[in-house]
């Protein structure tokens, strides 16, 4: 056990091969053996890049300019072979899914103990320890792709503490899951500090989980030079303007109304309903739909949505929120029972026409991009009036199209992406926008600029329909005019 | 088809679960090539049927999961031998013997037995490779590769992860079709479906390989966690095989 390392950074820029600006300019920053640094920032800040770089991936497997030095106690990581990088630094990525090598939980913890050459003995001691640690006693024989996301997770955490890391990376590491999800990794995040074992580098868009967790902050500003660092308490109080006008998010002062501490509230504190004659525009009775026979993942389930309503549909990972989203929008066809969009068979609309009545933002927007640049994914379908209209959307997304139109869509960010899926879903003017996962990994500026085309809606005579995890997002969704919570567990609306 | 065999405790602790895959492996290859050998349908039609005996006794096989594993290849051995039973030159061939006529066609002997010993052939392919997967834990064959095949070990666990996300892949590639009807395009297949389908593989086995190096893969000397050694099972399912392919071919 080699126990922690204190962290050095010095006058680190970097630039990768290609890009047209430096991702990091100029850091500094000294975090003691054993203490936690929190690493905030807007999108495309550098963040994740600051996480590479400590684990010595940047500028290793990653081409680019750099300048300066990081040094993990007296090991230069920039430079430093793969295996002794290796040997100090773990790091855990934002996709549990693919940081996951072998088969077998047990498997996959002792991968990186093999790979250090382990003695026998000392893997088998040590594997159990570290599942148990991480909560999944008993899972040694389980197999990784059966596990929810957030077991995925915290198996790969396992995987990545099993060696005792010196300094322990996160890059975003609930960015994938529900909040259950998301507490339950915070919970051993807190007990890895509380021991002290490994220097953490925790980059983290969960203000009010990563904050009190928190020795040292790092903030970056969207260019990726420094704002600040230092103590979270004075950074709040020295820079806290500064990084509300950079859209960072910041812990809130007691937690806001309908988020975590009050699951439901939403639900009958919800807004005014919408008028009861409005056109219907979704209607679902007695749906089933079941992926492989036999298991329902979405049964008895009712509902009504009128024009100008707004839904906001929460639940944990597998409770079949998306199932539902996508019968709703005849992308897939009911085991039983029925679903109608504006009167008609969604399954069986053609595609042209399903276009017009529904626009849908895929949680990994990544999927639905047909195009090779932003410009011409934005005119899929579109007349001139319409790529005007989709223009102007495009500008109040804060992605003009002057600066964004030739780029390509699989090179913008994870928010950028995201946006961009809002801007060509909303473009045709659907009566029913469908949103999974919208506010994933957005930063401040991001999520409110989502917010307000998504207040904008009603007074356009859409519906809107979203899965989300974000109890701030389901919260401000229920309290608007027309807005309601609901929340599935198991396949069933059980609020 | 893509998810990985769920091989349950029975399978993996039997017999043939516990001899090494390398071993199997060999022995499914000489089956193979001593099928090259004959165009009868006998020698064929007895290794498939070994193939399914050994793999329900000795492999713990359950016979619905065994017959689940190949129901669907072996409707193709069977369309094999139909096509190749009416539409054999043979019976065009007023030289051969006639079996029967059906309507129109003359079937002949000479056609029935090339068709029955192709569609044998496809048969004991199927029967080999549905026991040799359901008594293989992905896991146990790339360690074999490794540990005694000496298989480079960033190829195989390379491997090993890249099969792991097949799933995943499916799943990414049922979006994609999704996404393309939501925006007014219609089904079917498209280029556009693999520029998409490969961005995601690319960028998934980027993500896994960044993962791995972090984890000190190809760093230096390994150890294992699963150790194999070569053990009795391997000598007697090796000298069986061998044995079940000579009586076979001999008869």
């Amino acid at each position: 056990m080699a126990g922690p390392l204190p962290l050095r950074a010095e006058g680190v820029s970097f630039r990768y091969a290609g890009a047209a600006r430096p991702a990091l300019r100029d850091l500094q920053f000294r975090v003691d053996a054993g203490c936690v640094l929190l690493v905030v920032g807007p999108s495309g800040s550098g963040k994740s890049t600051v996480a590479r770089a400590i684990a010595g991936l940047v500028p290793r497997e990653f081409p680019g300019e750099w300048s300066g030095s990081i040094r993990v106690g007296d090991l230069d990581v920039s430079s430093a072979t793969p295996a002794d990088a290796a040997a100090r630094v773990g790091i855990l990525f934002q996709d549990p899914a693919s940081q996951l090598v072998m088969d077998r939980a047990e498997d996959d913890v002792a991968f990186g103990l093999e790979n250090r050459a382990w003695r026998l003995t000392s893997m088998r001691a040590r594997v159990p320890e570290a599942l148990a640690e991480a909560g999944l006693g008993g899972f040694e024989r389980r197999r990784g792709t059966q596990l929810s996301g957030g077991e995925q997770q915290r198996l790969a955490l396992a995987g990545v503490e099993a060696p005792f890391p010196s300094v322990l990376v996160l890059d975003e590491p609930t960015a994938n899951l529900d909040p259950a999800g998301a507490v339950a990794l915070f919970a051993r995040l807190a007990t890895l500090r509380a021991a002290r074992r490994s220097t953490i580098v925790l980059v983290e868009h969960r203000a009010d989980l990563a904050w009190p967790l928190a020795d040292l902050v790092l903030a970056l500003d969207g260019q990726g030079s420094p704002i600040d660092f230092g103590a979270p308490a004075d950074v709040q109080v020295r820079s806290g303007a500064r990084l509300e006008h950079e859209g960072i998010w910041l812990p809130s002062p007691g937690l806001a109304p309908g988020s975590e501490d009050n699951p439901g509230g939403g639900a009958d504190s919800g807004g005014v309903p919408a008028a009861v004659d409005a056109p219907v525009i979704v209607e679902a009775h007695d749906l089933r739909f079941e992926y492989q026979r036999g298991v329902a993942a979405v049964r008895d389930l009712h509902l009504q949505i009128r024009t100008g309503e707004r839904v906001a549909l929460v639940g944990p990972n597998g409770s079949g929120k998306s199932t539902v989203l996508r019968l709703f929008a005849g992308l897939l066809r009911p085991t039983a029972g029925s679903v109608a969009l504006g009167g008609l068979d969604p399954a069986r609309i053609a595609p042209p026409r399903l276009a017009g009545l529904a626009g849908f933002v895929f949680q990994d927007p990544e999927l639905g991009f047909l195009a090779d640049t932003v410009g011409e994914e934005i005119a899929i379908g579109l007349d001139a009036a319409g790529v005007a209209a989709a223009a102007e959307l495009m500008e109040r997304l804060g992605m003009p199209l002057a600066a964004f139109g030739d780029r390509s869509p699989y090179r913008l960010s994870g928010g950028e992406q995201r946006r961009l899926s809002v801007a060509t879903a909303l473009a045709r003017r659907p009566s029913l926008l469908v949103l999974d996962e919208p506010t994933f990994g957005q930063d401040r500026r991001g999520w409110e600029a989502m917010a307000e085309i998504i207040d904008g809606l009603a007074s356009d005579g859409s519906a809107m329909i979203a899965a989300t995890h974000d109890e701030r997002f389901a919260a401000r969704v229920a309290a608007g005019a027309g807005g309601r919570r609901l929340e599935m567990a198991d396949g069933w609306i059980v609020a | 088809m893509l998810t990985p065999a769920d091989i349950g405790v029975a399978q993996a602790g039997s017999l043939l679960g516990q001899t090494s895959p390398l071993v199997k492996l060999g022995l499914a290859l000489a089956w193979l090539i001593g099928l090259l050998f004959t165009l009868d349908p006998g020698p064929p039609a007895i290794l498939a049927l070994a193939a399914i005996l050994a793999g329900l006794t000795l492999g713990g096989i359950p016979p619905s999961r065994l017959a689940q594993a190949f129901a669907p290849l072996s409707a193709v051995a069977l369309g094999v031998g139909l096509a190749n039973l009416l539409f054999s030159a043979s019976n065009a061939d007023p030289a051969a013997t006639e079996l029967a006529r059906v309507g129109p066609l003359r079937l002949t002997t000479e056609a029935a037995l090339i068709a029955g010993g192709l569609a044998a052939r496809v048969f004991a392919i199927v029967s080999v490779g549905a026991v040799f997967a359901q008594t293989t834990d992905p896991a146990r064959l790339v360690d074999a590769l490794v540990q005694q095949g000496r298989a480079p070990a960033r190829f195989a666990y390379g491997a090993l992860a890249a099969y792991q996300a097949l799933p995943r892949l499916a799943d990414d590639l049922a979006t994609i079709r999704q996404a393309r009807r939501i925006r007014g395009l219609r089904g079917g297949w498209h280029p556009r479906l693999f520029v998409s389908l490969l961005v995601r593989a690319i960028r998934h086995a980027d993500q896994l390989a960044l993962a791995m190096d972090a984890r000190a893969f190809g760093s230096g000397p390994r150890s294992t966690f699963r150790p194999i050694s070569w053990g009795w099972r391997d000598l007697a399912v090796g000298a069986g095989g061998l044995a079940v392919l000579g009586a076979a071919l001999l008869r």
